[in-house]
């Protein structure tokens, strides 16, 4: 009988005493703080951004993927909080601007305005999109010349986040430097530019159908005063249902006939809908200028203030200053890049 | 027969004895009970000897007694035999009388082996996506139940395929089932097993004394104070499959000379598991009982209960993922918070339930109950909420090397070295990536400062809030008008009222949280109203409110749920013939009752008119039927009458056999959780709601004698109109949208069998159960798609051609390319059909093995098990026609094959043991121990069940969707379940 006490005092012991891990129900100590990177920490030797973009042309103007030691040094112009830019930022030093194509939603929350960013571009792929020089991931379906780093531990062991600083003021740039090489990519103000009744936009018939095949697009390319009556930055897929179903488009050339051709008896169009980015064209001076903006973006449905459509005013903008094919293209970070000459906001 | 005759035999004997009258002869009297509840226990076998030899034997009668005389003074030994009891010996000494006995006391075989359906129902996975229940029921005198209760539990077996919510569950007479979702709700009591522990069961179409029940059987919990085993309990339990330890004590009085009993029994479950990190118990059970005998007839009792706890909770994940980390119980809810670990998911529960019950027994051929049961308290789930920030979940599929690169180039997911970089994350098992980074989170939020110089919160913690009230009345009589008749029925009433709604848990360092619908923002963004969770709150204060721990946000709203019925059963008795005849009528009536204005479904205002704002008319309306579709107040009432009868007969033939056969037709109301499309954000209904109509009938063939058993039953039901509801995120229209299906048939039809068989030796023998069906799907159910923010129909009542099945075509594998062969006009050439069954059960679950029990309370199992043709939930979305057409809208027979077949899992063998003793100290002191092994051979690759995905994934060419990866379920390798017990 004492053997049996024995034994299942012995038994309870190992069962009580077999540890509770890994279990913690206890209340969570607070996290370790993110580390802020300094210059300390790559040896303060850094490679310019001016640098880096020239390594693409000096590949024959083909991508290039950074070997040896290359770590790039900059401020975040940009912010994705208000959907125009998606997945990217921007970071600029004192020799250029570049976009980081990081992959990543919401990347405000991790990057802040001004905050220093440190980039180690070795492995990492810098490559062209119609004129402009960006720092991305190898893309072998040749759809783009980089891909998005996107996979958190490919960021991690590339982008650096250090410490918090004021935003960057933006440069003024005039009409003669708008293609300037040292502009391109750079948070800058340009002014007084004067709206030019121009808009562009790509639809298409079915969104989930192919996009690269022409029975699918619709190019709504308007200059002239009524621009269809496309009075907003871009058109969210509400605002293209609203402006297609208004019979906005009707006259605009589709894959079959006209807009019109594909309404149907019940009032309704047979063309799928979603979110649109819209090209509206301004002159600066003499040179043209299309903001472009994103039908995701939350300004999209937002009008161009009145006064600048009808012409009686001009708008001054702060943003990035990008190039399309060499077309001056301009990329708003948010409306309040959107002001009147003396510098006080169009939008509240 | 037998019987009848050996208690002529045992009259006869008595006579002589009175006869007789001398002193040195004498006799034992007395009822055989079963020592838990003493319930009278009928047909149990008595022997007499003295040296070995038998003297005289007898067998109990319908109320448990026995006589036994015209036996010399002397010391004899009594062996008592009863099926589904461990045997007893009893020493008994004759002298010159007639000795009461009183009470000989049986203890069922569960008892001592510890390994029952207590245990069992604890070994429940709830929170991992499996039901919150017990996979069968139990029932310790039917050879087949007897195993499948316990034995089959893991492997998630559904009884006779049928859904958890068809299994009707009573705690002292009260239908205890889910009035929202039907489910069975032990979680109320678990960690309870000694309080619980005394019940009955029905199986299949059978009648229970207790309720109507349906067609998948009844359980009844007695739950009063009286049912409770006397005496004082101690048990301490150990396994590796769920929690560390479990620490129980019970005391029950039994019933005092004064009337009273009284009964208690507390437990904790803390700790982890061997197999699934972040998984964990802290949950604590107690239970109180009280009740009163006034004079011979009467009884009033009062209980109350709950199993307060939090426990952390298990995802499934995908088959890549599993492979990646080399573990099939990968959880990916859980990660490391400076180095601890803290799971997102924890279920924290407080939910009471409380009843007084009256009995009265004015006679012997009259009984009568009332009860009123109170349920409440609240029920929460955390979860991950976050707002315009990328996707914490560590197995996103984003974050997997299969998104960035795939053998099939229609994919479009070349970028290998990317792939490799994912790989090398998960293959390293890199915290930050393989698990939810909470510091990071953490992080963001710090770092979040708006222009008040405040943190809102990006990331943040939500608990999603069931609470339920839940108040029943019920009455129930059992009348016993003659030796041939009985009738039994009862009034039932449920009134509940459940309140769902969100609360901020932890705002993860941040100091506030804004109440609007991303998605809503997603949408429209520039709309101030439409984004709104609280539209009143916005009108009144021109913002969304601000949020801090412990707000309400998000949606909230009431399920208010009506149910009554009425059910009466006659029970025939004509010797070896026995009929029941039951019916019900119920009346079920439901509705939701919004608390707060969803800015997307504005509805009207307080006076009935549109709400404007800003020049706008917010107010919308539904595309089909022109109505207001609204958040706020009251929907339309929706109701339901409803009646079902059944029946059983059953004949006795000599020698321990029984034919017998039910049959039923059931009616029953569809529940609040599957008749509202969008119920978390508007008042709309699913549309042409209807009743479940069922039939189903079995045949049964029972043989039980001299510890022989064995039970074969052949079942077919037939289960028509079910609906069913889901949302999901639809890539075919870039938005969410909810599913709603209706007019889903299924039909279930097999073979049950169970047996034991006692071997030569002393104590051995074999026992089996079999259970072989075919449960399939047998219509094509039709769905409506509405859009989740706007309510904008995309497809209505369009039919769902591939559910039922899905067609085979010939082809032919040419240098590794498969070939479709076509005929002549150029049409794939069709084999047949191939049928798509009920998922997640076995539809073929076997089992063989020994039994061994000493006289000196030792036992031993032993047994093998086989499951096969086991399946995979399928996401109705994928076997419709425009998604199995892709975007090109033409429909190949590669499209088919992939889309639409189901998925079934590999057959599986397993081996479990237990083994166990008892030990009695000067017959008042009671110890022991038994230990349980599952999965001896450590199979780590039984799937269980999981479910497809609901999302597409591109193909370059245009020309079709593919399937996004399923996740899946598995069971836990080799488990080990110890437990010590100390009675007195």
């Amino acid at each position: 009988m004492k053997r049996i006490y024995i034994i299942s005092a012995a038994a309870l012991l190992f069962a009580s005493c077999e540890e509770f891990q890994p279990v913690f129900t206890g209340t969570y100590p607070d996290p370790q703080e993110q580390y802020i990177y300094t210059d300390e920490d790559f040896g303060n030797k850094f490679t310019s951004i001016a640098e880096v973009k020239d390594m693409y042309a000096a590949n024959g103007s083909k991508p290039y993927v950074v070997e040896g030691n290359c770590v790039i040094k900059g401020q975040v112009t940009t912010s994705d909080q208000v959907g125009n830019l998606y997945k990217s930022l921007y970071i600029q030093d004192e020799t250029a601007g570049i976009e980081i194509k990081i992959g990543k939603n919401g990347l405000y929350n991790e990057y802040k305005l001004g905050q220093w960013i440190y980039v180690d571009c070795s492995g990492l792929t810098v490559g062209d999109y119609n004129g402009m020089i960006n720092i991305g991931y190898d893309d072998p379906s040749g759809e783009y010349e980089t891909a998005y780093l996107e996979h958190s531990y490919i960021i991690d062991v590339h982008v650096f986040k250090g410490a918090y600083d004021d935003p960057v003021e933006p440069v003024v740039v005039t009409e003669a430097d708008l293609h300037k090489k040292v502009n391109l990519g750079r948070l800058v103000t340009i002014k007084d530019l004067k709206y030019d009744d121009h808009i562009f936009l790509l639809a298409y018939v079915d969104p989930n159908g192919n996009r690269k095949d022409n029975s699918n697009r619709i190019f709504i390319d308007e200059e002239g005063p009524d621009n269809y009556g496309v009075d907003t930055w871009a058109c969210s897929e509400q605002k293209w249902k609203e402006y297609l179903n208004a019979g906005n488009f009707d006259a605009v050339e589709a894959p079959a006939g006209t807009v019109a051709d594909y309404k149907g008896p019940n009032g309704t169009y047979a063309i799928g809908s979603m979110a649109y980015s819209v090209s509206q064209y301004f002159k600066m001076g003499k040179t043209n200028v299309q903001v472009r903006t994103s039908g995701y973006a939350r300004f999209a449905d937002t009008k161009l203030p009145q006064e600048v459509l009808d012409g009686t005013a001009t708008v001054t903008f702060t943003g990035i200053l990008t190039d399309y094919k060499g077309e001056a293209q301009f990329t708003l970070i948010d409306l309040d890049g959107v002001t009147k000459t003396d510098g006080t906001q169009w939008y509240n | 027969m037998i019987k009848k005759v050996l208690l002529t035999i045992a009259a006869i004997l008595c006579s002589i004895a009175l006869f007789a009258q001398k002193n040195d002869w004498g006799g034992v009297k007395g009822t055989v009970v079963n020592r838990a509840g003493r319930a009278p226990i009928a047909g149990a076998e008595l022997v007499i000897s003295q040296s070995g030899e038998e003297m005289a034997s007898a067998v109990s009668d319908a109320e448990g007694k026995f006589l036994i005389e015209n036996l010399p003074n002397g010391m004899y030994d009594m062996t008592v035999r009863a099926s589904g009891f461990l045997d007893a010996n009893v020493n008994v000494t004759v002298e010159g009388y007639v000795k009461d006995l009183i009470f000989v006391g049986m203890v069922p075989e569960q008892v001592v082996t510890e390994v029952d359906d207590s245990n069992f129902a604890e070994f429940d996975m709830d929170d991992s996506g499996f039901e919150d229940a017990p996979s069968i029921l139990f029932d310790s005198n039917d050879p087949f139940t007897n195993i499948a209760s316990f034995g089959f539990s893991n492997i998630r077996f559904k009884n006779r395929g049928y859904t958890n919510e068809s299994q009707d569950v009573y705690l002292s007479g009260v239908r205890m089932n889910d009035a929202i979702t039907g489910y069975s709700p032990y979680s109320l009591w678990s960690g309870l097993n000694e309080a619980m522990r005394s019940k009955e069961s029905t199986i299949g179409n059978e009648v229970s004394d207790y309720g109507y029940g349906g067609f998948n059987g009844v359980t009844n919990i007695h739950a009063v104070p009286s049912s409770v085993r006397t005496g004082w309990r101690f048990s301490a339990l150990t396994n590796s499959a769920l929690y560390r330890l479990r620490l129980m004590a019970t005391y029950a009085s039994g019933e005092l000379d004064n009337g009273w009993s009284y009964a208690f029994n507390v437990s904790a479950r803390i700790g982890g598991n061997d197999w699934v990190r972040g998984v964990y118990y802290r949950n604590f059970a107690y239970y109180a009982g009280v009740e009163k005998k006034f004079g011979d007839s009467r009884r009033l009792s009062f209980v109350t209960f709950a199993a307060p706890g939090q426990r952390g909770a298990q995802n499934a994940s995908t088959q890549e993922v599993y492979n990646l980390t080399g573990d099939n119980m990968y959880n990916s809810n859980w990660g490391y918070q400076n180095g601890k670990i803290r799971n997102s998911r924890v279920r924290k529960t407080f939910e009471p339930v409380t009843f007084l019950k009256y009995t009265s027994t004015p006679s012997d051929n009259l009984e009568a109950s009332a009860i009123v049961l109170w349920r409440t308290g609240k029920n929460g789930y955390t979860a991950l909420d976050w707002y315009d920030a990328s996707d914490p979940r560590p197995d996103y599929y984003r974050n997997l090397p299969s998104y960035f690169y795939m053998e099939n180039e229609d994919f479009g997911r070349l970028n290998f070295e990317k792939a490799a970089w994912a790989k090398d994350a998960w293959v390293n098992d890199i915290p930050e990536y393989t698990h939810l980074n909470w510091d990071r989170l953490y992080n963001i939020n710090w770092n979040n400062y708006d222009e008040n110089g405040l943190r809102r919160s990006k990331y943040a913690v939500e608990e999603r809030r069931v609470d339920q009230n839940d108040i029943n009345f019920n009455a129930s009589l059992k009348w016993i008008a003659s030796r041939y008749f009985t009738l039994t029925g009862g009034v039932n009433y449920k009134w509940n009222r459940t309140e769902y709604y969100k609360k901020m848990d932890d705002l993860l360092g941040g100091d506030y949280y804004i109440n609007i619908d991303q998605f809503a923002e997603r949408d429209f963004a520039s709309s101030p109203t439409m984004v709104q969770n609280d539209l009143d709150y916005y009108f009144e204060h021109g913002e969304a409110q601000v949020l801090h721990q412990g707000d309400k946000y998000g949606y909230d709203y009431y399920a208010h749920v009506r149910n009554a019925n009425v059910w009466a059963n006659g029970a025939f008795d004509l010797g070896s013939f026995k009929a029941d005849l039951a019916v019900e009528a119920g009346y079920s009536r439901f509705w939701r009752e919004g608390l707060v204005r969803k800015g997307l479904f504005a509805g009207l205002d307080d006076d009935g008119n549109e709400i404007v704002y800003d020049g706008k008319v917010l107010t919308t309306y539904d595309q089909l039927t022109g109505k207001v579709i609204t958040s706020k107040g009251n929907s339309d009432i929706s109701s339901f009458l409803t009646y079902s009868a059944k029946f059983a007969l059953q004949y006795h033939f000599d020698g321990g056999h029984r034919v017998y056969a039910t049959g039923g037709y059931f009616n029953d109301a569809p529940t609040f959780a599957q008749s509202f499309i969008s119920p978390r954000t508007r008042n709309s209904l699913v549309p042409d709601l209807t009743t479940v109509k069922t039939t189903s009938a079995d045949i049964n063939y029972q043989y039980s004698n001299n510890g022989y058993n064995f039970r074969i039953t052949g079942f077919l039901t037939n289960i028509a109109d079910q609906t069913d509801m889901m949302s999901f995120y639809d890539d075919s229209q870039n938005s969410f949208v909810n599913f709603a299906m209706s007019g889903i048939d299924q039909r279930h039809l097999g073979v049950e069998m169970g047996f034991k068989l006692p071997l030569p030796v002393n104590g051995l023998s074999l026992a089996g159960a079999l259970s072989m069906g075919e449960y399939v799907y047998t219509s094509t159910p039709r769905m409506t798609m509405t859009v989740d923010n706007s309510a904008e129909i995309v497809y209505n009542d369009q039919p769902v051609p591939y559910w039922s099945s899905s067609p085979v075509f010939k082809k032919t594998v040419v240098d590794g390319e498969t070939v479709y062969e076509t005929d002549l006009s150029g049409d794939p050439v069709i084999e047949g059909y191939k049928k798509h069954y009920v998922p997640s059960t076995p539809q073929l679950a076997a089992d063989l093995g020994f039994n061994y029990r000493t006289n000196s309370y030792w036992f031993f199992e032993l047994h093998g098990q086989y499951f096969a043709n086991s399946y995979l939930d399928m996401n109705p979305l994928y076997r419709t026609d425009w998604i199995v057409a892709g975007p090109d809208g033409v429909v190949t027979p590669v499209e088919i094959d992939e889309l639409t077949s189901q998925e079934g899992f590999d057959p599986v063998f397993l081996l479990n043991a237990s083994i166990g003793k008892s030990w009695y100290i000067d017959r008042k002191y009671n110890f022991g121990f038994s230990l349980n092994l599952q999965n001896i051979t450590n199979n780590r690759a039984v799937k269980t069940g999981g479910y497809e995905g609901t999302r597409l994934a591109d193909s370059e060419t245009m020309e079709r969707y593919y399937k996004f990866d399923s996740k899946y379920f598995y069971m836990q390798g080799f488990n080990y379940m110890l437990n010590l017990y100390f009675r007195f």
